[in-house]
């Protein structure tokens, strides 16, 4: 069966890049080093490096992943868009103003920025929802997008502006953190992120089978007794939550919420029970390889993860525009 | 080659080759006390004519402003930027705001007749902006301690007062010296300088803080890397092992409450040092209080 | 059965109601037809069945349950008594035959249960009714135009309601297709389904419907048996157009004849 290929190798593949991430840095580590590390023992610097670095960071890759796929898998079906994305609905724009207002306050405690992103990315979405109900869209995705375009114009306006007479360093900083990282993991971050995809997987896990529905159309989803615009609503605050978590977590990473769901579906997973998952699982694995690849690449400075993932996202869908995506 | 770049350079006022060699002479024998005449070449490589001594002076970069002041040509400073708040009395002196990409009608509606600037890409179209207005422009590079020396030598025949330039320069350096021999004997404290965290930047071998940390006893465990504020990883941190971690007051609140810090043993030891940035954070006429404060943090062991 | 009584829909913004007082039954067994010109106001009732549309005035009612309901469990329990084929549908993703039609199991189960025996049954059912039970595991986007729409009723057959509403179910079929929908239709009244459809394609409307309703710029003109509402004067009207009513050679039915047009060859 295609879908069990699709799990084995989607869980091996995630298994041998986390293993290759935590082994692989830019620093130089024996296999043996590094198993020592994890339990504990041996150098205390090599400890450090396994334990408290590359360990929470391919954790949080691994949950970024996870969530931007799950999103984007959602938003796709509810929307019955192939091309779109999580941070459709202004998540991108509101939490970069956030993001970029705390780094010109100079916000000096660890969680300030990632906080201000959360709060930016809840409001805009917030906005979008509101100018797509005033616009009288109801559930109508074209709406939604145009008012989530609208929204993100609005917001990279105020960025320019903002960033215009900024300090450099204000500047250095936003630009860095919209290039997407995980560089700053810690635990504690790991654990805020794993929370939230819990939360906002479990209700789209468990509501599932509306995305089923949903994905019918509006009026054929109405006449199989969906309240569609409930329906449709919950979708988007919990693929947002997903979405805002995960850039608060590490700032904009795209490409991701993209390109896997298409995976997941043409790996024969049927129903988006099935679908949410693999995107999960795909999502992880994609994060993970391109922050390895982040690492290594100009060791010992650092590309920004955006770029990497973008990097990988451009050729496949070329890929996929010649193969004729039947979506 | 210089004298082709002047020929290349010559404006037509002044034609031709006798002017060349005139100002090769010039700068082959060292400044003359009373010579007016004659150039400089900047470090745009633009020529600066030197005429009558400048009445009204923007200054924008702190290093420059620093140095004025110590010449004596402090009264004479219209506009500086933002930053420059040494010594007290530069706070008289109009704010024109940001020295990078600075606002060209403002530095123009002081009616400079020398405007200097930091020699640094973003400046060149400030640069050629005042130039074209008739104004005379100098742009510095201050990223070592050599470009001081240069600064102050270039700003000194600007103004005419090139015998007290001398001495602000021999005053440094006798500093200098002498926190140079007093830490040579102590063994080299490796130091991380931390400038920025998101990237994490640091200080490199292009810049005088290498140079200031090397005079005060130590090492830049980044030295190696020619820029001055390359970006690294803090696993390659980790793996350079430095005793001593440098960092403004902010940086090292940031450091103190990160946990991916916690994992730099410098940090669980505790030894993450305040710099002064007013001392340390331009190559200007405090280099030598600098390095002496430099020197005490890292060598706390030795007398001051 | 669906009853609709006085039933007044306006649209937004204004203008004339779509739907001015139409009154009609579509009773169990029976297959009931709504007719009329573009504009009639004919997929408007299917809207306000389907309770996408605000009523202005009167009441659509199915079997025991109120066309608009409010709570998501009188959602699902109206669409276990009406099931509803749109005009047009095209998944956004394409899916296996099977797996769509048992989405119209959705409204027997909770969102988070999963698929029971009964479920299981009522697909396999559904698909052998509408004839693509060989079709259950090619995917929707490989099926041809007839395939898709008797997929499209399978899945309505899934819901196992009581009444079954179609919207112009035979817009881009050829004539066998056409036959084939028609005569599917006939036999789910013959089950004892309350089928109510909606079409301009008159002739087999007037062959397979045993009651019409035709509908003119939001008002019934005529109500009764194809024969009785068949008739030149009463088309002629409601068209606007020149024709003849006859009888077809197969069955007999009445059957229009659009004559040419004024003034032209």
């Amino acid at each position: 069966m295609r879908a069990l290929r699709f799990w084995l190798v989607g869980l091996a593949s995630l298994l041998l890049l986390a293993t290759l991430a935590v082994g692989v840095g830019a620093v130089p580590l024996g296999a043996g080093d590094v198993w020592r590390a994890l339990l504990g023992a041996g150098d205390e610097t090599t400890v450090a490096i396994v334990r408290a670095l590359r360990l929470p960071r391919v954790a949080l890759a691994a949950l970024v992943g996870a969530g931007l796929g799950m999103s984007g898998a959602a938003l796709q079906g509810t929307l019955r868009n192939a091309l779109a994305e999580p941070y459709l609905l202004g998540v991108s724009g509101g939490a970069a103003v956030g993001a970029v207002l705390a780094v010109a306050a100079g916000v000096a405690s660890e969680a300030g920025v990632p906080l201000a992103a959360f709060a930016g990315a809840g409001a805009a979405v917030a906005v979008v929802i509101a100018v797509a109900r005033a616009a009288g869209g109801r559930a109508d995705p074209r709406v939604l997008l145009m008012s989530g375009v609208i929204v993100g114009a609005f917001a990279n306006a105020a960025i320019m502006i903002l960033l215009a007479d900024a300090a450099p360093n204000t500047v250095r900083g936003a630009l860095w953190w919209m290039m997407g990282s995980v560089s700053g993991a810690d635990w504690a971050r790991v654990g805020w992120l794993a929370l939230h995809l819990l939360l906002g997987g479990a209700g789209l896990l468990a509501w599932a089978r509306e995305i089923d529905v949903l994905a019918l159309g509006e009026e054929p989803a109405a006449s199989l007794g969906l309240d569609v615009e409930r329906s449709a609503r919950r979708v988007y605050f919990l693929a947002s939550l997903l979405a805002a978590a995960t850039v608060a977590a590490a700032g904009l990473v795209g490409f991701v919420g993209l390109v896997v769901p298409h995976l997941a579906r043409g790996g024969g997973l049927r129903g988006h029970r099935a679908i949410l998952l693999g995107a999960a699982l795909a999502g992880a694995a994609l994060v993970v390889a391109a922050d390895l690849v982040a690492r290594v690449a100009r060791a010992p400075a650092e590309l920004p993860l955006g770029a990497v993932t973008a990097l990988v996202g451009v050729p496949f869908f070329l890929v996929l525009l010649r193969r004729g995506e039947r979506a | 080659m210089l004298a082709r770049r002047l020929r290349r350079l010559a404006r037509p006022r002044f034609p031709g080759s006798i002017a060349a060699l005139l100002a090769a002479a010039a700068l082959a024998c060292g400044e003359r006390p009373a010579e007016r005449t004659g150039y400089e070449i900047d470090d745009f490589g633009a020529v600066v004519a030197l005429g009558a001594p400048p009445a009204r002076i923007v200054s924008l970069n702190p290093t420059t402003t620093e140095i004025l002041f110590a010449l004596g040509a402090g009264p004479r400073l219209v506009g500086r930027t933002h930053w420059d708040l040494y010594p007290d009395s530069a706070r008289r002196v109009p704010d024109m705001g940001d020295g990078l990409r600075p606002n060209v009608e403002a530095v123009l509606a002081a009616r400079p007749d020398l405007v200097v600037l930091y020699a640094s890409e973003d400046n060149r179209a400030a640069a050629r902006a005042l130039r074209e207005a008739g104004v005379g422009t100098v742009a510095l590079k201050v990223d070592r301690i050599a470009h001081f020396r240069r600064a102050t030598t270039l700003l000194g025949r600007l103004v005419g007062d090139s015998a007290r330039a001398r001495d602000v320069i021999d005053s440094v350096t006798r500093t200098l010296d002498r926190v140079r021999a007093a830490t040579a004997a102590a063994p080299r404290t490796t130091v991380f300088w931390h400038v920025w965290d998101a990237p994490l930047m640091t200080v490199g071998g292009g810049s005088y803080m290498t140079e200031l940390v090397d005079i005060a006893g130590g090492r830049n465990v980044y030295g190696h890397l020619a820029a001055v504020s390359p970006t690294v990883s803090i696993e390659d941190l980790l793996r350079r092992r430095p005793q001593v971690i440098l960092a403004g007051a902010a940086g090292r609140e940031r450091i103190l409450g990160s946990a991916a810090w916690r994992a730099v043993p410098a940090v669980r030891a505790g030894r993450v040092l305040v710099a002064d940035t007013a001392l340390v954070g331009r190559p200007g006429v405090r280099l030598g209080e600098g390095a002496a404060h430099l020197a005490r943090l890292l060598h706390p062991e030795l007398a001051p | 059965m669906i009853a609709v009584r006085d039933l007044v829909v306006r649209y937004r913004g204004g203008g004339d109601a779509a739907v001015d007082g139409v009154s009609f039954t579509a009773p169990a067994g029976r297959v009931t037809a709504i007719a009329g010109p573009n504009g009639s106001g004919k997929s408007t009732i299917v809207r306000a069945l389907l309770g996408r549309v605000p009523v202005a005035a009167g009441t659509a009612a199915v079997g025991a349950a109120e066309t608009a309901p409010t709570s998501p469990r009188d959602r699902r329990a109206l669409a276990r008594e009406l099931a509803v084929v749109t005009q047009r549908e095209e998944p956004a993703f394409p899916m296996r035959v099977r797996d769509y039609v048992a989405l119209g199991r959705y409204p027997h189960g909770s969102a988070w249960s999963a698929e029971s025996a009964a479920d299981r049954a009522a697909v396999a059912r559904a698909l052998e009714r509408a004839g693509v039970a060989p079709l259950a595991a090619r995917r929707t986007d490989e099926l041809s135009g007839g395939e898709w729409q008797r997929a499209r009723i399978a899945r309505a057959l899934a819901q196992e309601a009581a009444a079954l509403v179609l919207d112009e179910p035979t817009t881009f079929l050829d004539v066998a297709h056409e036959m084939a929908v028609f005569e599917l239709l006939a036999a789910l009244a013959a089950d004892g389904i309350a089928v109510l459809l909606v079409s301009h394609q008159l002739n087999l409307v007037a062959r397979f419907a045993d009651h019409i309703v035709l509908l003119h710029r939001g008002r019934v003109a005529a109500a009764g048996t194809p024969a009785e509402v068949m008739q030149g004067a009463t088309l002629e009207a409601v068209y606007e157009w020149p024709l003849v009513v006859t009888r077809d050679p197969a069955v007999g039915a009445p059957a229009l004849v659009p004559l040419r047009g004024r003034g032209r060859r």
